[in-house]
């Protein structure tokens, strides 16, 4: 049976500046009761009002971007593997809080995220307003806002959105990494 | 026309539309699972609340709204689009967007729907402490 040195793993967390990770299947529930403790915990970390509900607001896109995209593999044949491959952390990087989330992709789904990124990367606040109001106006997708998430999460961010692609297998791992 | 009552969850907000009054209030924080489904009766009450009404009649919306995920802020403008419509058509409509101080993101957000309405009185309201 294969053990768990837990130890080391909080310890790997805490240098890290990791405070709270959650991995596994992303259901609502989960998305509330986790981001109901990531306030409690800002709320005790004595964080302004306006710096926690942009932390929680930058969680809330990615959990839900996450759990939205697991959700479109549920009835897929060989679909558990990417269901189950969701993360999402909060930590503290000196003066700052980091948002980041990660989970498999199908390598098709890459392309048209990375370029809605790429595009995000370039712009100013100026300029993430004015996309912001043209997306707006754009209908709901059935899964989800159609990437009117994303360009909220770069209008609360201190830094651009950073991105990583692994490739694990014959699917790709992103991640996204939010400053607040 | 029946009151529209719907209790706040964690992740939805309280509504309450009363035709008789002509009143209509949503409060709380909205970041649903499936923010269509969710609003999808309380745009069928809008548009028959709004059907019936004269030219002329006056309507106060109070929106004092914590948090708006993504989803939910299409939706919103969607619901501030109807409001807009009727307001063109003759209708007193106000919207007192109510925010408090300390949540910038909710007064940006206010800031951003108010750019998207022309015919509707859409008031920012700084909400100060409630003593009561």
């Amino acid at each position: 049976m294969k053990d768990f040195d837990l130890v080391r793993l909080r310890d790997d967390l805490s240098k890290r500046g990791i405070l709270m990770v959650f991995s596994g299947p992303f259901s609502h529930c989960i998305v509330e009761e986790f981001g109901n403790a990531v306030r409690h915990y800002l709320e005790n970390a004595r964080l302004s009002r306006a710096a926690m509900m942009d932390v929680f607001a930058v969680y809330v896109e990615q959990a839900q971007n996450v759990g939205n995209y697991l959700r479109r593999w549920e009835s897929e044949p060989h679909g558990a593997r990417i269901i189950n491959s969701g993360i999402v952390i909060i930590a503290r990087d000196d003066e700052h809080y980091v948002i980041s989330s990660g989970n498999l992709l199908a390598p098709q789904d890459v392309g048209p995220l990375t370029a809605q990124l790429e595009q995000l990367r370039t712009l100013d606040k100026m300029g993430l307003k004015a996309l912001h109001k043209e997306k707006l106006r754009q209908p709901l997708t059935e899964w989800g806002s159609g990437g009117l998430g994303l360009i909220q999460m770069a209008r609360k961010a201190t830094a651009p959105l950073q991105y990583t692609l692994t490739a694990v297998d014959e699917w790709v791992f992103f991640t996204l990494r939010v400053v607040i | 026309m029946d009151k529209l009552v719907i209790e706040a969850t964690r992740s939805s907000p309280a509504l309450e539309f009363d035709a008789e009054t002509c009143r209509l209030s949503i409060k709380g924080e909205s970041y649903p699972e499936n923010a269509a489904a969710f609003y999808t009766p309380v745009f069928a009450w809008l548009k028959e609340f709004l059907a019936d009404l004269a030219s002329g009649a006056a309507v106060q919306v109070d929106l004092e709204i914590l948090y708006l995920n993504s989803s939910s802020t299409k939706v919103m403008l969607n619901f501030l689009d109807l409001l807009e419509h009727a307001a063109q058509s003759g209708v007193l409509v106000t919207i007192n967007w109510r925010y408090d101080p300390d949540n910038e993101a909710i007064l940006e957000c206010g800031q951003d729907f108010s750019e998207e309405l022309k015919t509707v009185m859409f008031n920012l309201v700084e909400q100060t402490e409630d003593l009561s």
